[in-house]
C-alpha cells in the first residue's frame, strides 16, 4: 500500500541532480530492467522498477531507508535492455549515493571509505606482501597513496556520510523499512 | 613494441598475484612493454555507491598519471577498466574538468583505457597470436567468464556485445582449448552484493560454477579478480551451501595463454590458484 500523502514532490528532483541521476524522467514503467535482473532471477526482494516509480512518486523514506536498495550489483544488465535508453545502474547507484548522505550507508562501504582515506587503497599492505612481490620479481608498490585523502577532504564526502543528525527528521519518520 | 602504463588496481597486486605475474610474462612473449605507474591507487570504483563524483576525481587522477607519461592505460580488472573508462569520458566534459583542475591534476594527453584482454584482442590481434601459441591446448575444455564491466554499458565501452560476448570465446580457441557455448554466459558473479548479502553473493556464483561442472570443463576462465574471489574464493562456500562438489580451477586468461605460448607452470604462477589445477596441468603435459 502507497500512502502518497507522505509522498515528497521535490525528491526526484533531488536524484535527477546527481552524478548518474539525470535519465530518471524518461521511465516509463515497462519492466526490462526488472526481467533482465540476475540479482532479482535469485531474489525478488530486490526490484529496479519498483525502486524507480517510488522515487518518481515521491516515496523517499521507503525508497532510501530499504536495504534492497543495496543489492544492486552495478551490472548494467538492466542499462543493456531499457527501451527508453536510460543507464538504469546509474539512475540507481545516485539514489544510493543519496541514501548514503542520508545516514542510510552501510557499514561496509564506510568501511572502505575509510580504508581509502587512510591508504589510497583497499588492502593495506604489509611488508610481507612486499617480500612475496620481491620474490616473484615483481616491482614494489608503494604503501600509501596520500593523495586520495586530498580528493575525499576537497569533496567532504567522509563528513556528509558520517554525519549522523543530517536528516533526523526523515529517520524518525522511518517505520517500516522491509517493504 | 607496443607500451602501455600498467593500472594494478587494489586486488590485484596482493590477492591475485598470479594474475599480475602471468599477464607480465606473457607481454614480454609478446613484446608488449608495461611503464610502471608508482603512485596511482584504488581505481574509485568501490566507493561509487556512496559518491559517484568523489569515485570519478580519484579514477581521473590515475588518469592524469598516464597522460603525464604520455601511455595509455592497460587494466586487469573489469570495474577499473569501467570507472576509469568512465573518468576518461568525463574529462572532457567542462564541468567535471573544472573540479579536477582545481584539485591540481592536469591532463596533457588524451589517456585510451583497456582491459589487457581487449588489447590482446584489439591491438595484437588473433594472428599474432596464433602464431605466438606453441603448445596447442588441443585436449582442454573451458568456460569463459567475461563478467560484467568487461563490455557494459556498452555506451562505455563501445566493444564486444554486450549480450553475447564473444572475444574471450575467440581468445581462448586461438590457445587451442575448447571454449564451450552455454547460457546465461553474461550472468554476474555476484561479487558487488558480497558486501551487502553473502549468500545472495554465493547464490550468484553457484549458477555458473553448477554450469561449468555440467559442462564437464577443466576451468572456468575470469579476466577479473573480483569475479576469481567470487568462483575460485568462495566456490566452497557455494559447495557447501548447495551440497555438492565442483572442484573447478578458476584460471586468469593470461595462465592459459601462457601455458600455450610454452611458459612454465611457474611463469604464470599456477601454485597460487586456491582450487588446485594439478588434473589441468596433467592433461598438459606440464610437470
Amino acid at each position: 500500500m502507497i500512502e502518497l500523502k507522505n509522498a515528497d514532490p521535490n525528491f526526484k528532483w533531488e536524484i535527477i541532480k546527481r552524478e548518474g541521476g539525470e535519465g530518471l524522467l524518461k521511465c516509463f514503467g515497462c519492466s526490462d530492467c526488472a526481467a533482465s535482473c540476475p540479482v532479482r532471477y535469485f531474489d525478488e526482494r530486490y526490484n529496479p522498477r519498483k525502486i524507480i516509480r517510488l522515487t518518481l512518486l515521491g516515496m523517499k523514506k521507503e525508497v532510501l531507508s530499504s536495504p534492497f536498495l543495496w543489492f544492486c550489483a552495478h551490472c548494467h544488465a538492466c542499462t543493456e535492455r531499457c527501451p527508453q535508453g536510460i543507464m538504469v545502474a546509474e539512475v540507481i547507484n545516485a539514489i544510493k549515493n543519496y541514501a548514503a548522505e542520508q545516514d542510510y550507508c552501510p557499514e561496509g562501504y564506510k568501511m572502505q571509505l575509510d580504508l581509502l582515506n587512510k591508504l589510497g587503497r583497499l588492502y593495506e599492505i604489509e611488508d610481507f606482501d612486499l617480500r612475496k612481490r620481491e620474490k616473484l620479481g615483481l616491482p614494489p608498490i608503494n604503501k600509501i597513496i596520500s593523495e586520495v585523502a586530498k580528493i575525499l577532504e576537497h569533496t567532504g564526502i567522509i563528513e556528509r556520510v558520517h554525519s549522523k543528525n543530517a536528516h533526523a527528521n526523515l529517520k524518525s519518520e522511518t517505520r517500516n523499512t522491509n517493504e | 613494441m607496443k607500451r602501455y602504463a600498467l593500472f594494478l588496481g587494489c586486488t590485484v597486486p596482493v590477492r591475485a598475484q598470479h594474475y599480475e605475474l602471468s599477464a607480465r610474462n606473457v607481454a614480454k612473449e609478446l613484446n608488449i612493454e608495461f611503464v610502471e605507474m608508482d603512485d596511482a591507487s584504488c581505481c574509485g570504483f568501490p566507493i561509487k555507491a556512496v559518491d559517484a563524483e568523489t569515485s570519478l576525481l580519484i579514477a581521473a587522477r590515475n588518469i592524469s598519471i598516464a597522460s603525464t607519461m604520455n601511455l595509455n592505460i592497460v587494466t586487469l580488472c573489469n570495474s577499473c577498466t569501467a570507472m576509469l573508462s568512465d573518468a576518461q569520458k568525463q574529462l572532457k566534459h567542462n564541468e567535471f574538468y573544472k573540479k579536477f583542475k582545481e584539485l591540481g591534476f592536469s591532463y596533457p594527453h588524451d589517456v585510451v583505457v583497456k582491459h589487457f584482454v581487449r588489447v590482446l584482442y584489439e591491438e595484437i590481434g588473433l594472428d599474432v597470436l596464433k602464431k605466438a601459441v606453441k603448445k596447442p591446448l588441443n585436449m582442454l575444455k573451458v568456460i569463459s567468464h567475461y563478467g560484467c564491466h568487461y563490455m557494459r554499458p556498452s555506451q562505455l565501452h563501445e566493444f564486444d556485445n554486450p549480450e553475447v560476448p564473444h572475444t574471450l570465446d575467440e581468445l581462448v580457441t586461438v590457445t587451442g582449448a575448447q571454449s564451450v557455448e552455454y547460457v546465461d554466459k553474461k550472468m554476474c558473479c555476484g561479487g558487488s552484493v558480497l558486501g551487502i548479502d553473502e549468500a545472495l553473493a554465493v547464490t550468484m556464483a553457484n549458477h555458473k560454477l553448477h554450469t561449468a561442472k555440467n559442462s564437464n570443463v577443466d576451468a572456468l576462465i575470469s579476466i577479473c579478480p573480483f569475479c576469481t574471489v567470487m568462483y575460485e574464493d568462495n566456490q566452497r562456500k557455494a559447495e557447501d551451501k548447495f551440497e555438492t562438489q565442483y572442484g573447478i580451477p578458476v584460471l586468469y586468461y593470461p595462465q592459459l595463454l601462457g601455458l600455450s605460448l610454452g611458459l612454465d607452470k611457474n611463469a604464470v604462477g599456477i601454485r597460487f590458484n586456491r582450487v588446485k589445477a594439478s588434473a589441468l596441468l596433467e592433461k598438459v603435459g606440464v610437470a
